[in-house]
């Protein structure tokens, strides 16, 4: 081999390793950074997932609990609602017992009877307020005498004014005071509004509750 | 084959020029890798100051400011709608206690 040749082979030969030295720290380079990115697009979709996953429960909670506050106020005001229903009912029933008159009175009669009814013996107490004594003392015959026919025996009534005072209504006891019926128009109310709540309130809004 | 002693010197010569070509390479390698791990950990670390999470976090936060408001319309709307049959079925409901308070059944 001449020298030119020598000479040619040597530079050759170091081009070849440069560009061999260099190829494969391109090709390393190239790993390095595709690494990265994979890698980085790995943690953007982690995160991207737990800020879905974050802001999700995030909303479910705050909806949630915005739900059930405004839902609570709903629930409030159709309850206020229906108060004012049984406040209205309540004003008309003293209307009622205050007014008096041939229905009312027949309804007195009605509710002597109802706890006649209710209670054993033949000798029974009546008590009501002062209106409403007088109305009684004035039906008394016809009470006792559909009492009698109720009962199949004759019956005794006695009639008292109550010593607290009520919108109407009456207060039937046995003799001896062992057992009474309290049918004023108050406890008649009190148990209308325990018992019709529901039936008031399908009333109100036409709906089944939520 | 004669080679004489400046053809000789001249080959040495050549082989540490090529030497020195190839330590450069080296060098210029070391480069490119120094480069490629520098440019590995900004790509890495851009996820970090990336503000499309800070904006789609903005986002969804301005969806759920909307269907709360949408939410709160929609009970306004029913406590309206309430209060409207409410009054309609007032005078009925009364009447209904009312007459359930005075039914006597002997």
């Amino acid at each position: 081999m001449s020298i030119p040749e020598l000479r040619a082979e040597i530079e050759k030969g170091a081009q070849e390793e440069i560009s061999k030295i260099i190829d494969n720290a391109k090709r390393e380079a190239e790993a390095i950074t595709t690494e990265a990115t994979t890698k980085s697009q790995a943690l953007n979709t982690e995160r991207g997932k737990a800020l879905e996953r974050e802001m999700e429960t995030q909303e479910k909670a705050e909806l949630a609990t915005l739900r059930m506050d405004l839902k609570g106020e709903l629930l409030k005001l159709r309850s206020k609602l229906c108060d004012r229903v049984f406040e209205e009912a309540e004003k008309r029933l003293a209307q009622i017992a205050e007014r008096g008159g041939k229905e009312y009175n027949e309804l007195l009669i009605k509710l002597t009877l109802q706890g006649i009814t209710a209670l054993s013996g033949k000798n029974f107490v009546v008590q009501a307020n002062s209106g409403d004594v007088k109305a009684i003392e004035k039906e008394l015959k016809t009470i006792q005498e559909k009492a009698a026919k109720i009962r199949n025996e004759e019956v005794v009534l006695r009639i008292e004014s109550q010593p607290s005072k009520s919108l109407g209504g009456v207060v039937v006891s046995s003799e001896d005071g062992t057992r009474s019926y309290n049918n004023v128009l108050e406890a008649r109310f009190s148990a209308a509004k325990r018992d019709l709540s529901w039936e008031v309130y399908k009333t109100l809004f036409g709906e089944e509750k939520d | 084959m004669s080679v004489d002693i400046k053809e000789l010197q001249e080959l040495i010569e050549e082989e540490k020029i090529a030497e020195e070509k190839v330590r450069k390479a080296k060098e210029e390698a070391q480069n490119i890798l120094k480069a490629a791990h520098e440019k590995a950990e900004s790509i890495v670390q851009a996820v970090d100051s990336d503000t499309s999470w800070e904006n789609l976090k903005k986002a969804r936060l301005e969806e759920m400011s909307r269907r709360r408001a949408e939410m709160e319309e929609e009970y306004k709307r029913k406590i309206t709608m309430d209060d409207k049959t409410a009054q309609q079925n007032f005078e009925k409901a009364v009447t209904y206690v009312v007459k359930e308070t005075l039914r006597v059944e002997i």
